[in-house]
């Protein structure tokens, strides 16, 4: 057993201390990721898990800073002279697509999990794509906003 | 008694990483309580009220974690983001000041 730290909370490195486990005995091998046979299915490293934590924890700070600048944009804004909408069509959809981001990235931690514990490749995520066309989006129709309280 | 090997307690420092972005998570949150509360006091403090206990779901998280991922616990972090969401969308629509909502109503007359 790993002796855990003195007075702290730390419960040790589980790696080595559960290897007589039966669904954990291959862990050692676990830095050339080869893929498993099909169907075959153990616990990954627990470095793995935790960075696939961290990637969905990045995510939901994402998805909170695009509801941030939501309500930053409709609350915080002056409004546009002459676009009374201005505001809510910029800032509305950025909070919406705030919860979507927050909603993929679950389904993608499960996703990444399940093909870590297959020992497969992560599969490829949409998620970096969408973002940057809503972000493209939101900055042309600003332009466009911008453009329009310009004019009248 | 600590390991012979400092690599066998965190490898990577990967628990401690781990640690630290519940953290930033959790301070995002408050970010977020903060610009809610300039506009609805209740909404804001609802929201401000997640920080601690998204920061106590990491410390708890690190703590006892295993090997195996918790998918429940990060289906909270999860619903807490999509409620905010939620909430946001809310403040911004119904807000109370005359210049956002009222301009957005077809006026008569």
């Amino acid at each position: 057993m790993t002796v855990p730290g003195p007075g702290t909370c730390h419960h040790g490195w589980p790696r080595r201390a559960s290897a007589g486990g039966g669904a954990t005995s291959g862990r050692e091998d676990h830095d050339d990721l080869e893929p498993g046979a099909p169907g075959v299915e153990t616990e990954p490293d627990a470095r793995y898990t935790l960075a696939n934590e961290r990637t969905f924890l990045a995510w939901n700070r994402t998805a909170l800073a695009l509801v941030v600048a939501g309500l930053g944009i409709v609350q915080l804004l002056p409004p546009f002279p002459g676009v009374p909408w201005g505001r809510h069509v910029l800032g509305v959809p950025l909070i919406a697509f705030g919860a979507v981001v927050a909603l993929v990235a679950y389904r993608e931690l499960r996703r990444n999990q399940a093909a870590l514990r297959r020992r497969q490749a992560l599969p490829r995520s949409a998620l970096p794509q969408v973002l940057a066309a809503v972000i493209g989006g939101i900055a042309v129709l600003s332009a466009v906003v911008l453009l329009v309280s310009a004019v009248r | 008694m600590l390991p012979d090997d400092p690599e066998d307690l965190d490898p990577g420092l990967a628990r401690e990483r781990t640690r630290l972005a519940w953290v930033r998570t959790a301070l995002a949150f408050a970010a977020v309580g903060a610009v809610v509360l300039r506009k609805d006091l209740i909404a804001g403090l609802v929201v401000l009220a997640t920080c601690p206990l998204v920061w106590w779901l990491g410390h708890f998280a690190s703590c006892a974690a295993g090997p195996e991922l918790r998918p429940r616990r990060l289906l909270l972090v999860t619903v807490a983001v999509t409620a905010v969401s939620l909430l946001a969308v809310l403040v911004a629509l119904l807000s109370h000041s005359p210049d956002s909502l009222d301009q957005l109503l077809p006026r008569h007359g």
